[in-house]
């Protein structure tokens, strides 16, 4: 009953906000502005996922993770608030697996208030920042994966004349649904060389940032004591160098950890340290783009105790760099990252446009990307585990829009993979290839169709799967879709019964059915379907999610 | 959730219709020099529309106003902003892409703390907004189905 009133609110206020072209509170010279999420699931019963042992139906068939979020701002001063609700978290997000999946978690608030002047920036409250590549501090928010680890405190920054920056932060991090006691603080420093040296023919700065981690008790715990750990205090440091010049351009940034730190659960503390650099070049249509990291045990948890585990006690960002596939074949075994805690890999990626100077609605788009990461030498697991291929992908996407009503991508990807990296068990290597076809028509202004056919072959995981997806519009305000996956070699393997007992095989099919209405400000996504079991990524980061049926509603507003 | 219910229902009494300017924002250029969002208002409507390497429809939708851009130049004076909302993970991805997609009439820009992002209060991408010459947002859309940009046209004329 509750759920429905807080929908109906939801509803209301986000159908009111929208019926005004840009609705807005206007509070004297300030201005009121926000957004409401909701995203809701209802897991409903599926005999054959259950009989497959693939799914349990969760006693509280009903997860919902809901967002307010209210910002004032009056010239060059803001405030805001936000309100989270988990009414209870889903299945399969680590804030349901480190917390408790049956309890509703509700009223954790964000919150801050914030001064933007011309050359400085001071912000107390809830924080979201980085430094560099994260790879020693980042704080962010992704309600995808359930994330959000806001520094609660003060932040500060400066900028003399574009020469200088300095900045300054001071906090206690969120972990999950509530504040973590441990602090946090740092501070970062960028010396753009090319405008003190008054150069103008491109870019030139170098960058170093230090944070630190204060866990209070941390060397005199017996439970940390037991797992080597000798210090409370954890300090690391970052070190960057940028240069832009002529279409080139170089990112390059090493960090390290200056004293040991739990990097895993599973291994003694060490100290880490992690490359990352990034190349580029364009030139009028064209551009290609590298990426180049190495790491060793730099995974950095919120807290060093017991208990306070999973994908939300992390406070850099060490993501997964490949490339994040959107086709539903391409993304059912994603790259999940090394296990033992070091990496060593990059990527590539190759964009190239031709297109017809006379006509704009006539061109070709093409992509191409490589990526490939492995396992380095590491003492603590057996010899076959060294340097070993984690992942590898080749991937192309052909591109054509043939003129106002047609546009056709074709996509191919090969991908290879480890399945067992990081148990210490025996390796098995896999592949499969990917093909898809994509169309897009346009009838008009206001209808449009687009059609999906994908295949993936395997000849050794679980074999070839068969995918497709039609969907229709009617611009601006509707969509509708049904798409359907299944793996053509299950039928042996899926055995269900009927009514009177008999025996018989079938195969399995993934389908979704879907709608979607969007006014102005207002949006909401409905579906219904079979969800195979898996892993989400969002932003290099995935989460694994458990296998259901059930009911998708997802309802987003701003004003 | 009673004080979910009391926020909605304040928000619910509170609204009114008025005019919402662009938040004092930093955000990256094309070159990774940092440029306050304020710089853009100059007298022209602009599109700007949320977009990242990761979001399907996002870049259709901005492929989409490319294709039909000329066109509309010369019925109205306008510019568009394509704001990228990828990470450092993928920064890097998203500046070759803009190059590589042909957006070069396009003013493109880097929010890769998502500052921006977060104080237009967007949830979900593509989300695209309306703002005149002086920088008040006038209208805003999310999600993206092809043919929807020519509403885009339609507000952006609206304001002569």
């Amino acid at each position: 009953m509750k759920k429905f009133l807080l929908l109906l609110g939801v509803l209301g206020a986000t159908i009111l906000a929208t019926e005004s072209a840009s609705a807005q509170i206007q509070v004297g010279e300030g201005q009121i502005s926000g957004a409401v999420e909701s995203n809701n699931i209802y897991y409903g019963p599926d005999k054959k996922l259950e009989n497959l042992g693939l799914m349990q139906r969760p006693e509280l068939p009903f997860g919902s993770h809901d967002f307010i979020k209210v910002d004032y701002s009056i010239g060059r001063f803001s405030a805001g608030i936000q309100l989270d609700g988990y009414l209870p978290p889903m299945d399969g997000y680590d804030i349901s697996t480190y917390k408790q999946r049956d309890t509703k978690l509700t009223g954790f608030l964000t919150k801050y208030v914030q001064w933007e002047d011309t050359n400085y920036g001071i912000r107390l409250g809830d924080i979201y920042d980085q430094f560099g590549n994260g790879l020693i501090f980042r704080t962010y928010e992704d309600r995808a994966l359930g994330f959000n680890n806001a520094l609660a405190g003060a932040r500060a920054y400066y900028n003399f004349n574009n020469y200088v920056s300095v900045k300054a932060i001071a906090g206690m991090p969120r972990l999950y649904d509530v504040r973590n006691t441990n602090w946090v603080y740092g501070a970062d420093l960028s010396l753009s060389i090319s405008d003190m040296a008054g150069w103008t023919g491109g870019m030139v700065s170098i960058e170093g940032s230090y944070i630190g981690r204060y866990q209070h008790g941390a060397s005199t715990d017996e439970i940390l004591q037991y797992t080597g750990i000798t210090g409370d205090y954890l300090n690391m440091v970052s070190g960057r160098l940028n240069f832009e010049a002529a279409g080139f351009t170089l990112r390059g940034e090493y960090a390290a950890k200056l004293n040991e730190d739990l990097y895993s659960a599973m291994n003694a503390p060490a100290k880490g340290n992690v490359v990352h650099v990034d190349l580029g070049y364009s030139h009028r249509r064209f551009s290609a783009s590298a990426t180049f990291r190495r790491y060793e045990k730099m995974q950095t948890p919120i807290t060093l105790s017991a208990g306070a585990l999973g994908g939300g006690n992390t406070l850099n960002y060490l993501p997964l760099l490949t490339r994040q596939h959107t086709y539903m074949l391409a993304s059912l075994n994603p790259y999940q990252g090394s296990g033992t805690g070091d990496e060593i890999g990059g990527q590539f990626d190759v964009y190239y446009s031709l297109r017809n100077k006379k006509e704009r609605t006539k061109y070709w788009n093409f992509h191409a990307n490589f990526s490939t990461y492995y396992s380095m030498d590491y003492a603590s697991y057996s010899s076959t585990m060294k340097g070993r291929m984690l992942w590898l992908d080749v991937n192309a996407d052909v591109e054509r829009q043939w003129g106002k009503h047609l546009k056709t991508t074709l996509f191919y990807s090969h991908q290879q993979w480890d399945e067992a990296h990081g148990l210490g068990i025996e390796a098995h290597n896999y592949s499969s290839d990917i093909f898809v076809a994509d169309v897009t028509y346009k009838f008009n202004k206001k209808y449009s169709m687009r059609v999906e056919a994908q295949y993936l072959a395997s000849n050794n995981y679980e074999g070839d799967w068969v995918a497709g997806l039609i969907e229709f519009n009617i611009a601006p305000k509707f969509s509708f879709y049904v798409s359907d996956m299944w793996n053509c070699e299950a039928m042996e393997k899926n055995t269900f019964y009927d009514e009177n007992g008999e025996e018989y095989n079938e195969l399995l099919h993934y389908y979704q059915v879907g709608a979607s209405f969007t006014h102005s400000r207002f949006r909401a996504q409905l579906s219904y379907g079979r969800n195979r079991a898996g892993y989400v990524c969002s932003g290099g980061v995935c989460r694994y999610q458990p296998a259901y049926t059930g009911i998708n509603l997802s309802l987003t507003a701003s004003f | 959730m009673k004080k979910f219910l009391f926020l909605m229902l304040a928000l619910v009494i509170g609204v009114s219709a008025s005019a919402q300017t662009l938040p004092d924002v930093k955000v990256e250029n094309q070159e990774g020099k940092v440029i306050s969002v304020r710089e853009l208002v100059d007298g022209t409507p602009m599109i700007i529309s949320f977009w990242s390497t990761t979001c399907k429809p996002c870049i259709m939708e901005l492929n989409a106003i490319n294709d039909s851009f000329y066109e509309w130049l010369e019925e109205v004076d306008m510019k568009v902003v394509a704001i990228s909302v990828d990470d450092s993970r993928t920064l890097s991805r998203a500046r070759a892409m803009t190059q590589g997609q042909g957006w070069d009439d396009f003013v493109c820009l880097y929010d890769k703390n998502q500052d921006f992002k977060r104080a237009m209060n967007v949830s979900l991408t593509p989300h695209t907004f309306i703002v005149d010459g002086n920088g008040t947002i006038v209208y805003s859309h999310s999600g993206y189905t092809p043919g929807s940009e020519q509403e885009l046209f339609e507000k952006i004329k609206a304001l002569k």
